[in-house]
């Protein structure tokens, strides 16, 4: 018997004209946890799809569990002991947990009247394999997400997996959450069962794998063992730019403050709030969730209302009741879900850049002036380095990268006093989260003043030049990030030593 | 107990059968004549097509679709048999009405299930077109009027189970024996949808199309099973709303499909597919027609009349949405996931 | 400078068109064998204008003229507004229309009359844009002649209430108004229910009949109803028959014997009153041709069949002509008509 359960030889797949897959390799071994990385678009979900038997390669050949394929139909991937996990879980949201555990294993063995009684015992087995503990009878859209994760991983077992393939399987976890699906992995190892985790994540690839395979362009661009590799090489590897470690200082600060709060305090969101905001410098913000942090910056940009203390804007006390009040005196405000707060997603890279300042852009007859608009999206398009054909494409085609850099394209085309970036890169790639950093620098250097919100240290020392840490509603401390150690910020953040 | 307790009150179908007594219980007081035997009938009688039609219209809802096309195919398989009939100047059973209705709405549900899930056109424009289609037919190519219908269907029209009487008011009422008819299509259903894998599966693409894909549905055919099923629901039901008529009337049924989806959606349907019970379908088509046909009885002014049952559609599938937008909410509060945008883009490749 | 110019273009293109369409209104003469006179009904499928076409055809045949109907395939506004535009943009002579609803088609028909073309109506004594409108008789008259029916059946004593097809519908109310003002002033011991005075069948059988079951239910003492659409006494029949009122409840109003027949056996119901659609028809037809052709239109104008040979201008009014056009069919006449 092989000592691989996977190992894939010069795998070649295109689609159109377009080459996904340039003859690539993956070799997994038994019992072994291995990571897939790249950015959007390298090439690994149509591996994914090409092994578990959704794509036909155009050539190359791999072997899984011992046996050879050039192809494979679905039905025998998962006879050779592989099971996918995909993003979504596959669940049905609006079926119970038993009939989601058990409907895949029913319509394989071709049964066509349900027998409850035979799920239920279905379902019981899968979780029991993982003590897993849920009410069968519940509707899956009541569950939390790790939960629904859960499902999808018990539901795998029951197939006598043997690779257990996890697309992105972090994304939508809180750190808690993450933290026991690795122990759940590490038992699943412990089991035999190989695991091929794909993600771009790289303090998870460090944590969790073993060995690594990283592709660009539908290419191998490296492999090997983790413990081998580092942030750098990593960042390397997965963009093919190098990244200087950067951190933050600002330049030009003017004295007086552009936003002050003094004693601000919101029932139930956080209390007693004082912090001075220059133009010029970076101010993060960062605590747990629920430690008030972003209704404190909701109120900065009138999607909340302040009982008690003062804002002052310029030196002067406002108190923003609705948004557009807030847009008019120059604050901009990119939310944590840019999808469901900011974009529109089927809509034009262009529409969605210019939409907030359209009466800007308009001629004297009322008509937009095609070729002002060109010229500005093209610029922005250029700026923010946004990976687009065409500023036609529809927002909803890009990585989650560009498209968080459609929207501060949108605002920066505003004309900025303030801007607020609450999780500026959640789910973003590698390469546009240092885009996105070197801009936020340059655009500091240039007097704009800018909040960030983030629990993601290295992002709060790449960009800011002072951090508060919320805690429970009031600002516990202010450090600079520089010279506080991650470690140190991480207890402020938590409060425990 | 406690946690039955909380799963019945996140179901719509207890508040839907509250919102019955509750209306019945005012008719009554307004009129003294809800709760006499002939006035139940008469609702039966009532509820018979509508409620045929209603559970078609809640298949397809839940497979996360919409049909607008069952008062055409109920109207054109109705009208063709009809004319059939009374050319051939037929005498035996009425069973033939039934199964050449059955036939003719089977093939054109099957027309919609071709275009819904070979070509994988949007139902609601699948159906609107063929309906616009099937009507087209109708009064284009088989130049459509009033036609009486032939004896067979006649006498099957006035036959009945037996009769209520109101003897405060020397009144009577005759039970339809098609309200038969209504209550095997539900016994059908509900064994279908609860206890067959093709049922479930129903659920599943109405949950998630790609999931039952990958969980190994097959979804081409399940479509084209529910669509097919409903054209024999509406083909059947268009004959029983002629011979309760005594008179084939080809435009008779249109209109109706607004009234019976408002029913679906009231009776706790979700309208973007996966849930929906047959139990809840009947209440929301209930609570339709109880409204329709006791608005005299209530001494509302014809003027008002229809002022009246919008305002009780819109509180009425107000409440199922809101409720189905609480659930909704509910699990983003558990994690809170600040973007799952690109996986979901993925998923739908 | 530039929206200046852009506004004068466009007032010069407006004016132009309007010296055209002004222009289109004076029509040419066309020999008669090329007229286009187009009856448009209420709703094609019905019985009722089915039988209206007969008169059209029966007119186009007498006249050698190029007559025809042609209606929307539902009682809908909407649909009639389409097809008689697409009449007008089919360059027809004269229109002939029923209105679905009399103030939804003002426009449509404003727009046929600014073009030159004919306009006439039937049923719709209240329409603006018409040039005449015909009446197969007074509709207070009418009304009055259904209360006489519904009176005898009744024994001249009992209360009553009105069952029109939608509160909307012009003539169907003036029937009922005219009955019930026939009430007041004959039949002292007839009485309107006063609680619930107009219902509403929606023109629609199987709606008659759910109506008329509440009623029953509702309002014991209810001895009569006095419909005015076609659809309500073969409706109420029904309701009447399976309910066990027979000859306890009674029904007169419109009707057609192809639908009323088993009840007029069955003695539920005694009379049905009609005009023949057949008529009203001819008479539009023949009152069109009559005005392509220049003739003078004033009281005891002559259209040339039965009813309609001594057409009267109603008190006050230089449009609305009225003839006598109706009849009772019952048991024993009804084999007569066969519609």
């Amino acid at each position: 018997m092989s000592d691989y359960i996977l190992d894939a030889r010069g795998i070649r797949k295109s689609f159109g004209g377009v080459k996904a897959l340039k003859g690539v390799d993956l070799s997994i071994r038994r019992g072994e946890i291995h990571c897939l990385a790249g950015e959007n678009g390298c090439g690994k979900s149509t591996l994914i799809k090409v092994i578990s038997g959704f794509y036909e390669a155009d050539g190359g050949q791999f072997a899984l569990d011992g046996e050879s394929f050039t192809k494979i139909a679905p039905a025998e991937a998962i006879r050779r002991g592989l099971q996918v996990i995909y993003q979504d879980f596959s669940v049905f949201p609006n079926l119970s947990v038993m009939e989601n555990l058990a409907f895949n294993m029913e319509l394989m063995k071709g049964h066509r009247l349900v027998n409850r009684k035979r799920m239920r015992h279905i379902a019981e087995e899968a979780i029991s394999r993982i003590n897993f503990e849920v009410d069968l009878d519940e509707r899956v859209e009541n569950l939390p997400v790790a939960d629904k994760q859960l499902i999808a991983i018990s539901r795998a077992l029951l197939y006598d997996a043997r690779l257990i393939i996890m697309d992105e399987p972090t994304t939508a976890l809180t750190k808690k959450e993450v933290r026991s699906l690795f122990d759940l992995i590490r038992k699943l190892q412990a089991q035999g069962i190989s695991i091929l985790f794909v993600s771009h994540k790289l303090d998870e690839v460090f944590e969790i794998s073993e060995g690594y395979t990283i592709l660009r362009n539908g290419q191998n661009v490296a492999h090997g063992d983790t413990k081998d590799l580092d942030a750098k090489k990593f960042a390397y590897h997965m963009t093919g730019r190098e990244f200087a470690e950067e951190t933050f200082q600002p330049q030009i600060v003017e004295s007086n403050p552009v936003v002050s709060a003094r004693g601000l305090s919101s029932y139930g969101a956080y209390s007693h709030v004082d912090f001075d905001l220059h133009p010029g410098e970076i101010l993060g913000i960062t605590g747990l969730l629920g430690s008030g942090r972003t209704e404190l910056v909701q109120t900065l940009f009138g999607l909340q209302t302040h009982d008690e203390g003062q804002l002052l804007f310029e030196g002067k006390e406002v108190r923003f009741t609705n948004v557009k009040q807030a847009v008019e005196k120059g604050v901009g405000y990119v939310a944590e879900d840019r999808l469901t707060e900011g974009l529109f997603l089927p809509q034009s890279i262009t529409l969605n850049t210019i939409v907030s300042h359209l009466d800007d852009l308009c001629s004297k007859t009322g008509f937009l002036d095609q070729s002002q608009v060109n010229t500005e999206v093209n610029h922005w398009i250029q700026e923010l380095s946004v990976a687009a054909s065409d500023p036609q494409q529809p927002v909803q085609t890009l990585s989650g990268g560009n498209q968080q850099k459609v929207v501060l394209a949108r605002w920066l085309a505003n004309d900025l006093k303030v801007l607020i970036l609450n999780g500026p890169t959640v789910g973003v790639d590698i390469g546009s989260k240092y885009d996105i950093h070197s801009l936020l620098r340059r655009l500091a250097h240039a007097g704009l003043a800018i909040i960030v919100i983030s629990d993601d240290l290295p992002e709060i020392r790449a960009t800011c030049s002072r951090v508060l840490v919320m805690r429970d509603g009031s600002i516990i401390a202010e450090a600079n990030p520089a010279t506080t150690s991650e470690a140190r910020l991480g207890e402020l953040i938590t409060g425990q030593a | 107990m406690n946690t039955t307790l909380q799963k019945m009150s996140r179901r719509t179908e207890p508040y839907i059968l509250g919102a019955i007594i509750a209306l019945s219980l005012l008719i009554q007081a307004r009129s003294g004549q809800f709760f006499t035997g002939n006035n139940l009938v008469d609702l039966a009688r009532s509820m018979t097509v509508p409620g045929l039609f209603a559970v078609g219209a809640m298949i397809v809802i839940v497979s996360g679709g919409i049909d607008v096309s069952f008062p055409a195919i109920a109207s054109l398989s109705m009208y063709i048999t009809t004319k059939i009939l009374l050319a051939a100047d037929y005498s035996g059973p009425v069973i033939l009405a039934y199964i050449i209705g059955g036939v003719l709405g089977l093939l054109m549900g099957l027309f919609n299930g071709v275009l819904i899930g070979y070509f994988r056109f949007p139902t609601l424009v699948v159906t609107l077109g063929t309906s616009s289609l099937f009507i087209g037919i109708m009064q284009g190519v088989l130049a459509a009027r009033e036609l009486p219908v032939p004896p067979a269907m006649f006498d099957h029209g006035t036959a009945k189970l037996f009769s209520a009487y109101n003897t405060q008011l020397g009144l009577s009422s005759d039970m339809p024996v098609q309200i038969l008819l209504l209550v095997a299509v539900l016994a059908v259903t509900a064994f279908l949808l609860r206890s067959t894998m093709l049922g479930r599966g129903i659920y599943a693409i109405g949950g998630d199309e790609v999931s039952a894909k990958r969980a190994g549905f097959n979804v081409f055919g399940t479509k084209m099973f529910i669509y097919g099923y409903v054209g024999v629901i509406a083909g059947i039901a268009g004959i029983a709303r002629a011979c309760m008529m005594r008179n084939a009337h080809p435009t008779n049924l249109q209109g109706i499909e607004m009234i019976i989806i408002a029913a679906v959606v009231l009776g706790g349907t979700r309208v973007t597919g996966g849930v929906g019970t047959l139990t809840g379908t009947m209440f929301g088509m209930a609570l339709m027609t109880i409204m329709s046909n006791s608005l005299i009885l209530l001494g509302i002014p014809t003027y008002w009349q229809k002022v009246f049952t919008g305002a009780i559609i819109i509180i009425g599938t107000g409440v199922s949405a809101r409720q189905a937008m609480a659930k909704r909410a509910k699990p983003r509060k558990a994690s809170p996931s600040p973007s799952k945008a690109p996986q979901s883009q993925e998923a739908s490749k | 400078m530039m929206l200046k110019k852009t506004l004068l273009l466009m007032l010069v293109a407006c004016t132009t068109f309007a010296v055209f369409a002004n222009g289109e209104g004076e029509r040419q003469p066309k020999p008669e064998s090329e007229w286009k006179i187009a009856l448009v009904p209420k709703d094609s499928t019905n019985a009722w204008f089915v039988r209206m076409e007969v008169g059209v055809k029966e007119f186009a045949a007498d006249s050698g003229l190029n007559a025809f109907q042609k209606g929307p395939a539902k009682t809908d506004a909407a649909m009639q507004v389409q097809v008689i535009q697409d009449l007008i943009a089919q360059d027809v002579d004269a229109l002939c229309v029923v209105p679905v609803d009399p103030a939804a088609l003002e426009p449509v028909l404003g727009e046929a009359m600014d073009k030159g073309i004919v306009v006439v109506t039937h049923e719709a004594s209240f329409q603006e844009n018409t040039m005449y409108d015909i009446e197969a008789f007074n509709n207070a008259d009418y009304g009055a002649f259904i209360m006489d029916n519904l009176a005898k059946a009744m024994g001249g004593e009992g209360e009553y209430t009105t069952m029109v097809g939608h509160v909307t519908n012009a003539s169907h109310n003036e029937w009922a108004d005219g009955g019930v003002a026939r009430a007041a002033e004959a039949y002292p011991n007839i009485t309107l229910l006063d609680s619930e005075p107009r219902v509403e069948s929606e023109d629609n059988m199987e709606r008659a009949y759910e109506k008329a079951k509440e009623l029953f239910k509702k309002y014991p003492n209810l001895k009569g109803v006095l419909g005015t659409s076609s659809k309500d006494a073969p409706g109420v029949s029904r309701a009447i028959e399976e309910m066990g009122l027979k000859d306890k409840v009674f029904v007169a109003g419109t009707g057609l014997v192809s639908e009323c027949r088993p009840f007029l056996e069955s003695g539920t119901l005694q009379y049905i009153t009609l005009w023949d659609p057949k008529d009203a028809g001819y008479a539009m037809c023949s009152l069109a041709a009559k005005i392509l052709r220049g003739e003078e239109v004033a009281d005891g104008l002559d259209l040339g069949l039965p009813g309609y040979e001594n057409m009267q201008f109603a008190p006050g009014s230089d449009k609305v002509l009225i003839g006598s056009g109706w009849i009772v069919m019952d048991k024993n006449n009804m084999d007569e008509y066969n519609f």
